[in-house]
């Protein structure tokens, strides 16, 4: 099922991408929402932790953007920062949040959640401990509307009915006056991504929307995000640590490494080609990536991960490449010095005209993605027969 | 919730026979070991046999259960059960209704009590949402201290120190201030006047509403603390709610469902804080007088008001535990 896309934004050549840096682009019209050079800090007991540093993206309207990365690389808090609701100790030392254009980041906190209350939603990643456990399901709907655009009672009542209605809660008018803890994880899920879509926003950040879910529902809810993201042409944000969920929704990918970005790019092509060994890795580490394609891997995907060791900790960063001490290519360089984000890269023409140029930050990031039908056999482990084909992985399985 | 409540009350009714049976073995035995209280009715004076088996009489002090020491005394007990459940309470050693008594005696520690929830109600939400509001600062750091320099005075200290050095001066410049007749020599009055009960029984109850005040400031800093960190807090700013209706709506409400079990909690412990405070102020108020009752061996008022607070306090309970249901759905359900 790949939801698409009229393609919001203008054509854009990949000859214009090497002028590119960074997610910043000459493109006349401002993309929907952009983050451009975003970095967060935490004042801590042992110092100032960046947790996130250097990120940028954009998404379009009607564009979907998986955000990729493991545990702790910081796709929440960039997610926050983007909000205005970071916590206490917490602030954004650099860059900048262009909503259609104007810096978020540049307005007091309260214009910044008015901002994001009126246009740009999120769907948290805990559905139970996001919604409130004393009031209704109803109130937390139209709280806003009732708040800020002034609703009266029963047009909310109305309304609260409509949006349970459409994210498919059964029986939604018995179930308005229900409480959060009344409802299965799944339904509080779809509740939550209700509660976001009141105030009909342009852009909906996902944070990990299905990641507390059951495989079957997990798809379930995906399929919802997704087709209502289509209906109403929204930019959707769409953050998890597993790659897999990525393939049937998103456009473009965005995968963030210890708070830093590692690689970008249209989703097919990092399908077909990952240009960094950590998105090589991820891809490994879905089971059937490389047989049955993405939406085959989606019904039966079992959390494993494959990639040795574990992500650093953004207070203990390793010198030079942060991945280098579980990446099996690393050399010398890697260990001294920092790769750029780069996207000189070259990639192999395709029909789906994206707004994405590739880059990635790896100092083989070429050799990386020469080598992509190597990866494979070299994993070691057993796999389904079947050629790693780019083409036939990208093969539409909605029939 | 009608279920819950029911069950509440059942249980409610249950607690307060269990409670009164205790009562009745508790004074029992003492009747068996110490003798026939029946004496006290006379004072010093000695009384003949005669006089003495008519006061038992009356009393229901007569029956032989009471000479056998170990007899519960049952009968004697469903008898007492009877008349409480005729609205009769009996009376006290001087033959006045133990009703008319209490009739007298509780709206007075009820305007106590009002005045020590709103001190209560009002010190705590006020400091503690400040002190969580600006954890950290310079403000909560003397909330916090406030409220253990309040723990560290006793009550009793507090009124003493009120009653004996305070209020005498303050009552004397209120009357110079304002004349005679105003309201503000009244409240600085360092004792009970029956003409004036609300304006005499402010300061005292504020004094009192004050000693309990301190765990409330931090129930209550402690509480918004948690909710102000709570994710369901994070989602209300997502929606983009002027701060105010995030603190109200979310934090205030989500921290409220502890502070009513402290309040129902705290009621049990005030009304022994009533006892003496009504003693030292001499409020005629449920705690005067059974501070009397129990210095003067009047059994059958010790009883019969003691009753009546157990009642009370199980109703409390009830309030409070609906009150809980109310504001915390999660326990509706159970
Ligand atoms: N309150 C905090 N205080 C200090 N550091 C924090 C705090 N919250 C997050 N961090 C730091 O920010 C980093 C990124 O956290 P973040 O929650 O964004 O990770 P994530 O990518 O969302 O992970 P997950 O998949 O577990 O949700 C963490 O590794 C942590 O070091
Ligand atoms: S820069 Fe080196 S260590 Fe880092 S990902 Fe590339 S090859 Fe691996
Ligand atoms: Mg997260």
């Amino acid at each position: 099922m790949r939801v698409r896309k009229a393609g919001g934004t203008g054509p854009e050549g990949t000859g214009r991408a090497a002028a590119e840096r960074d997610g910043r682009t000459a493109s006349s019209r401002a993309p929907l929402l952009e983050v451009r050079d975003l970095a967060v800090e935490f004042r801590t007991a042992e110092g100032t932790v960046r947790a996130v540093d250097g990120l940028s993206y954009r998404v379009d309207a009607g564009r979907t953007l998986a955000v990729v990365g493991e545990s702790g690389s910081g796709k929440s808090v960039s997610s926050l920062a983007v909000m205005g609701l970071l916590p206490d100790g917490a602030r954004v030392s650099r860059g900048q949040v262009l909503l259609a254009g104007e810096d978020l980041l540049t307005l007091s906190r309260r214009e910044h959640r008015d901002r994001c209350g009126d246009r740009v939603a999120m769907v948290f990643q805990d559905a139970l401990a996001a919604l409130n456990p004393v009031h209704t399901v109803g109130y937390q709907l139209t709280e806003a509307l009732r708040a800020r655009r002034g609703l009266s009672r029963r047009d909310a009542a109305r309304r609260a009915v409509e949006l349970l209605d459409l994210v498919r809660v059964p029986n939604a008018r018995g179930r308005v006056k229900d409480h959060p803890h009344q409802f299965s994880g799944g339904m509080r899920q779809r509740v939550m991504i209700a509660i976001a879509l009141a105030m009909d926003p342009d852009v909906l950040i996902a944070d990990e929307p299905t990641t507390a879910l059951d495989v079957t529902v997990q798809a379930q809810v995906l399929r919802l995000l997704a087709e209502i993201q289509a209906e109403r042409r929204m930019g959707l944000v769409l953050i998890t640590h597993d790659l897999g969920v990525v393939a049937g929704v998103a456009d473009d990918v965005t995968v963030m490494y210890a708070g830093r970005v590692v690689e970008r790019a249209p989703v097919r092509d990092t399908f077909r080609a990952p240009a960094h060994p950590y998105t090589r890795a991820l891809l490994r580490s879905i089971p059937s990536a490389a047989s049955g394609g993405p939406q085959g891997a989606d019904a039966r995907r079992p959390r494993l991960s494959v990639i040795p060791g574990r992500p650093p900790s953004p207070a203990a960063l390793p010198a030079g490449c942060a991945f280098h001490p579980r990446c099996d290519l690393a050399g010398d360089l890697c260990r001294s010095e920092r790769p750029p984000l780069t996207t000189a890269l070259t990639t192999q023409p395709h029909d789906d005209a994206s707004s994405y140029p590739r880059a990635s930050a790896c100092h083989f990031a070429a050799e990386v993605l020469a080598s992509h039908d190597v990866p494979a056999a070299a994993s070691g482990r057993p796999r389904p027969t079947g050629r790693r084909d780019a083409r036939e992985t990208e093969e539409p399985t909605d029939a | 919730m009608g279920r819950y409540v029911t069950r509440r009350v059942l249980q409610a009714v249950g607690t307060l026979l269990l409670v009164m049976f205790l009562l009745h073995l508790l004074t029992t035995v003492a009747i068996q070991l110490n003798g026939n209280p029946a004496q006290a009715f006379f004072g010093d004076k000695v009384a003949s046999p005669a006089q003495l088996a008519a006061v038992e009489q009356r009393f229901g002090l007569d029956d032989p259960c009471f000479d056998r020491v170990g007899d519960p005394c049952l009968g004697p007990f469903a008898e007492r059960l009877g008349q409480y459940a005729r609205g009769d309470f009996g009376t006290n050693l001087r033959g006045r209704e133990v009703s008319d008594i209490v009739a007298a005696a509780a709206p007075n520690t009820l305007r106590l009590f009002c005045v020590v929830l709103i001190t209560w109600l009002t010190l705590g939400m006020v400091l503690g949402s400040v002190a969580a509001r600006r954890r950290g600062s310079a403000g909560d750091h003397g909330i916090r201290l406030t409220s253990v320099l309040i723990d560290a005075f006793p009550v009793f200290v507090l009124l003493i120190v009120y009653r004996y050095v305070v209020a005498v001066p303050l009552h004397r410049w209120a009357e110079e201030t304002f004349g005679e007749d105003s309201w503000p020599p009244y409240w600085f009055k360092p004792s009970f006047d029956p003409d004036h009960p609300w304006a005499t029984v402010v300061v005292p109850g504020i004094l009192l509403g004050l000693a309990g005040s301190a765990a409330f400031i931090r129930l209550v800093r402690a509480g918004q603390l948690e909710s102000y960190q709570g994710d369901h807090v994070r989602t209300a700013r997502s929606k983009g709610l002027a701060e105010r209706h995030v603190v109200v709506h979310h934090v205030v409400r989500n921290s409220s469902v502890p502070v009513v079990t402290a309040v129902g909690l705290t009621f049990a412990e005030a009304l022994g804080g009533a006892v003496i405070t009504e003693g030292l102020m001499n409020i005629y108020g449920m705690g005067g007088v059974l501070w009397e009752a129990v210095r003067n061996d009047d059994v059958g008022l010790v009883l019969g008001i003691v009753t009546l607070l157990a009642a009370v306090t199980v109703v409390v309970m009830i309030v409070v535990d609906v009150a809980y249901a109310v504001l915390d759905p999660r326990i509706r359900y159970e």
